[in-house]
């Protein structure tokens, strides 16, 4: 084919491409009209960018293929003598200004005075953790209550089932989330110090992961295991939710209870460790 | 002609067959069946179930070394069992996992029937009526309760021990509310007193939902989340894309 | 005639003519590789478009309202005014739904084509003297996205991303010393606090953008001014640059990849729903959805939390918690050896010189094998931050998933990297494809009857006789 010929077919490419953009684009206008729809928006806006984007393409590799390389010279650096004013002429300030040894100093002093008082503002960005991450929203004597307010009594949980539980008053609270398990009583091998705090085969630990803190969503009742969805933490729930598997270092803080004689579950104290992964200043 | 001594032996012979034949009878009968006369329904599950179950589950249901015995496990979880096709299992080590179901539901029910008369208890078969459940209150519990192992959209996960929690895109409303109330596998279960009648209808209905509901998006792409989302940008958009650049630029 | 008005109105004004007429005549070669960073460069300005816009609906604020719109399983919902704000941008305005996949899709490309962009550098060497600080300020583009990303899909407030929220919480928490000061600093209190969201607002839409404005500004302009690599070629040197006009064609190739690059992104921010908030509900502390992953370019930490063991351990009787090593540490050591490259490799080499040729892989093995046994350990990291979904696909468990995982994290680097030095080697030596092309020759037939051969450089068509 002679190359004037190949122009024309690649030229007619072209206008067919630009066509369509122009056509995809009034579909836009007619779709948005009618109220819009998301999968037509996005197949039409792409064919409108797409029919400008490849006939331009088209135009700069083929129709401008005569355009040749071209060679340039890069940036040169400046020779010696360039270099040598050009860092005399920035030491001639400084000697100036050092010239006047105290003022300098002084000047250096205030500066950087200036520069730490800037920093103050970032204080107010936050509060003093205080004890925050050492105590939760549960006391002696609340009452287990569900997401929904619920108190939780003897009766609502059968064995090898597990709900979520916050303190009466606090549900949603973020830290004092729990999980409550029932399991055979026989089963639980919690140190004799804490088997009391579990009663009726009953067990309450904290829902955040020791790990990253995600709240434990897997319960697999075969192997009494409680897992975090999200790096796979496993803790032992006979075993004072030690974990077994994963990255988690710590065993989740168990929340010790009682059975009220109305039959209510009850917090008998807070939890016995820190809730949550760990940091610095951590009581171990 | 036979011998009178062919005789007697032909007559000890009939007599020990005959008797075998009415010890066998004897002990035949004293298989575990229960204490009455069957119905023709259980008598259609009792041949179904020697065939294809007892070798695992024990002719009187309470187990083998192969397989758990079915004592209160209930209908619930004998109809979610064979109607979603996991039981009856080739392979005892296998965790059970959806299939084509193996009976038809008149041959389920016929089990079923069998088997509550075998090992009486368990789990009823729940009624589900999605009309009556609230959308709403079916997220919010879904949420809560399921999405921790079978993702925000129903798509399953695994749970670690080689268990996986499966996809529920195919599960019916009848046997979402069976796997609530039985807990198969490592799954817990919820009794009524933590999901009542009113929390079966609603999950149920939200589930259903949002199989052909909730993809205003586009392709919901397996709704894994960012892990699909991630392989598509990189291997169908930048994949695209530098396509374009091999053509648009030079080589060398 | 308008043009040379405009030319003059804008001479006699800026005095600008001979410094227009140099740029627009200043050369770039165009090997299809170095268009990688324009690609990065041109979802970065879809971003901004479509941030714009979404900007305009989004409300950060952590305040409880009930939502009321077309979303059935939500209507009656008491949620975050910014859940709610997003819920509404996707149901209930026009055109909100695909400007906002085609934002969340742009910005995936936009980390895959910096990735691939710094991939290409470091495999050509592009990094070495003069562009050293062009290299750092690409690691500082990255890290930046990196945050864009990562701050920009937490603000619907829905239930993944505020799970994502909580582990970057616990990792600073992690740090020793200061570790609680810093998250409370940071996070405006234990976490979940009310004051987050318009944190992360500002931090997404105006000091990170500010941030990658200038450093993509700075980054151009020593492009520009220190001019392009270019591969060895046909009538190439160190000195000189051999490539085509930024006007017209440059710039008309550019416009049209510009152009294809939105058009890609609009395809799949109409067609792929991605991040569907509505289904994974607005954030509870109390509950996290599962699989749980981060967007892909932060998934190869997710990998990292997944299979690090659980050691911790006592400092001066005070706890290093578990998440500080893989979450800060490891992430440190790994910007910071990237930052650093240029100036170990010209250490290494002893290399002071200024270099203007960009290498192929095979120059350079050492490098070559670094950098692949380094893509190999990316990999294997991120899959093992998808290890629940990828157990769940191949049916494996994710125990014996992730043992396997942990010891390719370290076999298939070795493995890799020495591959790809013995093949580097190899290559080089063979020559299979030689680095400069053959050159071109056209023939004509003279007039007695001879032939003359000319030689036709790259990149230009023959002339019709």
């Amino acid at each position: 084919m002679s190359p004037r010929r190949d122009t024309r077919v690649i030229e007619r490419w072209i206008a067919i491409c630009f066509a369509v953009s122009i056509l995809a684009a009034l579909g836009l206008f007619a779709v948005y009209a009618a109220g819009g729809q998301t999968q037509a928006e996005g197949a039409l806006l792409a064919l409108a960018l797409g029919g400008v984007g490849v006939g331009l393409l088209l135009w700069a590799k083929r129709l401008m293929a005569d355009i040749a390389h071209e060679t340039q010279p890069r940036h040169r650096p400046p020779g010696a003598a360039e270099l040598e004013s050009a860092a005399e002429a920035i030491e001639d300030g400084v000697d100036e200004i050092r010239r006047r040894r105290f003022l300098t100093r002084m000047l250096i002093g205030a500066a950087g005075a200036l520069g730490l008082a800037a920093l103050f503002p970032i204080r107010s960005l936050g509060q003093a953790p205080g004890d925050s991450l050492l105590v939760t929203d549960w006391s002696p004597g609340a009452r287990l209550v569900t997401a929904d307010g619920e108190p939780v009594t003897v009766d609502t949980l059968e064995t090898n089932s597990f709900i979520t539980v916050f303190p009466d008053g606090f549900v949603g609270s973020a830290d004092s989330q729990a999980v409550l398990i029932r399991v055979e009583p026989d089963q639980l091998q919690l140190p004799p110090d804490r088997a009391a705090a579990a009663p009726d085969g009953l067990v309450v630990y904290s829902k955040i992961c020791t790990h990253a803190g995600c709240p434990l969503g897997l319960y697999l009742a075969a192997t009494q295991e409680l897992r975090c969805p999200c790096h796979q933490s496993t803790f032992d729930v006979l075993d004072g939710a030690r974990p077994v598997y994963g990255p988690a270092p710590r065993p989740l803080p168990q929340l010790p209870i009682e059975i009220g004689d109305d039959g209510i579950l009850r917090a008998t104290g807070d939890f016995t460790e820190p809730v949550g992964p760990s940091f610095w200043d951590m009581p171990s | 002609m036979t011998t009178r001594a062919e005789a007697r032996l032909l007559s000890k012979i009939l007599r020990i067959g005959l008797l075998l034949a009415v010890l066998g009878q004897v002990a035949w009968s004293f298989r575990p069946t229960p204490n009455r006369a069957l119905t023709d329904e259980e008598r259609v599950g009792q041949e179904l179930y020697q065939a294809n179950c007892s070798t695992c589950h024990g002719l009187d249901g309470l187990g083998t070394d192969n397989g758990p015995s079915l004592a209160e496990t209930g209908p619930a979880a004998v109809d979610f069992m064979l109607s979603t096709g996991r039981m009856p299992l080739a392979n005892p080590a296998d965790q059970p996992l959806r299939g084509e179901p193996k009976f038809s539901p008149g041959e389920i029910e016929a089990i079923a029937a069998y088997l509550a008369a075998l090992v009486p208890g368990g789990e009823p078969i729940p009624a589900v009526d999605t009309s009556q459940g609230d959308l709403v209150r079916g997220a919010a519990l879904f949420l809560e309760n399921c999405a921790g192992c079978h993702g925000a959209g129903g798509s399953g996960d695994s749970v670690g021990g080689g268990q996986i929690a499966p996809s529920l895109t195919a599960a019916d409303p009848v046997q979402i509310a069976e796997a609530i109330r039985v807990g198969p596998g490592v799954m817990p279960r919820f009794g009524p007193e933590t999901l009542d009648q009113d929390d079966l209808d609603s999950i149920a209905r939200y589930l259903v939902w949002i199989r052909s509901n909730a993809d205003e998006g586009g392709a919901q792409l397996g709704r894994v989340g960012a892990v699909a989302e991630g392989l598509v940008a990189v291997v169908i958009g930048l994949g695209l894309l530098i396509l374009i650049l091999r053509l648009t630029g030079s080589k060398l | 005639m308008i043009v040379r008005r405009a030319v003059d109105g804008i001479d006699e004004r800026l005095g600008a003519t001979s410094f227009v007429k140099r740029n627009l005549r200043k050369v770039f070669p165009d090997h299809w590789s170095f268009m990688l960073g324009e690609l990065a460069l041109y979802s970065f300005v879809l971003l901004i478009l479509t941030g714009i816009f979404l900007s305009f609906f989004y409300v950060a604020s952590s305040s409880e309202t009930v939502y009321l719109g077309p979303y059935a399983p939500m209507h009656g919902q008491t949620v975050s005014q910014a859940y709610g704000s997003v819920l509404r941008l996707s149901f209930e305005v026009r055109a909100g739904l695909v400007m906002r996949q085609t934002h969340h899709w742009a910005a995936l490309i936009f980390m895959a084509s910096v990735v691939a962009h710094v991939v290409r550098v470091f495999f050509t060497g592009a990094f070495r003297k003069p562009r050293e600080i062009s290299w750092l300020i690409g690691i500082g583009l990255l890290i930046g996205g990196i945050a864009a990303g990562f701050s920009g899909y937490s603000l619907p407030d829905d239930l993944l991303s505020g799970t994502g929220l909580r582990i970057i919480y616990s990792a600073v928490l992690s740090i020793p010393l200061v570790g609680t000061w810093l998250a409370f600093l940071l996070f405006g209190g234990e976490f979940p606090s009310p004051e987050l969201l318009p944190r992360l607002f500002v931090m997404h839409i105006l000091l990170i953008p500010l941030a990658l404005l200038s450093l993509l500004g700075a980054h151009l302009a020593l492009v520009w001014h220190q001019t392009h690599t270019q591969f060895r070629g046909p009538g190439t040197t160190e000195d000189t640059v051999t490539g085509i006009p930024v006007w017209p064609r440059f710039a008309l190739k550019g416009i049209g990849v510009a152009l294809m690059t939105f058009a890609v992104i609009a395809m799949l921010g109409g067609l792929a729903q991605i991040n569907p908030v509505w289904l994974y509900g607005p954030f509870v502390a109390y509950t996290a959805p599962a699989p749980a992953q981060p967007d892909f370019y932060v998934g190869w930490l997710e990998g990292l939390l997944r299979l690090w063991p659980n050691w911790e351990f006592t400092l001066f009787g005070r706890t290093v918690g578990e998440l500080f090593l893989p979450a800060v540490v490891v992430p440190g050591i790994i910007f910071t050896a990237l930052a650093l490259w240029p100036f170990a490799e010209a250490r290494v080499r002893r290399d002071t010189a200024t270099h203007h040729y960009a290498q192929r892989p095979r120059e350079a093995p050492v490098r070559s094998a670094v950098g692949a046994a380094g893509i190999a350990m990316f990999i294997v990291l991120m899959l093992a931050g998808s290890n629940d979904v990828l157990a769940k696909y191949l049916q494996i468990e994710v125990d014996t998933l992730n043992s396997v995982l942990l010891v390719l994290l370290f076999v298939l680097p070795v493995v890799v990297g020495l591959l790809t030095f013995w093949i580097c080697r190899d290559l080089g030596r063979r020559e299979v494809r030689p680095i400069e092309a053959p050159p071109r020759v056209a023939l004509r037939r003279t007039a007695d009857g001879g032939f003359e051969a000319t030689h036709v450089p790259h990149g230009e068509r023959e002339e019709a006789p």
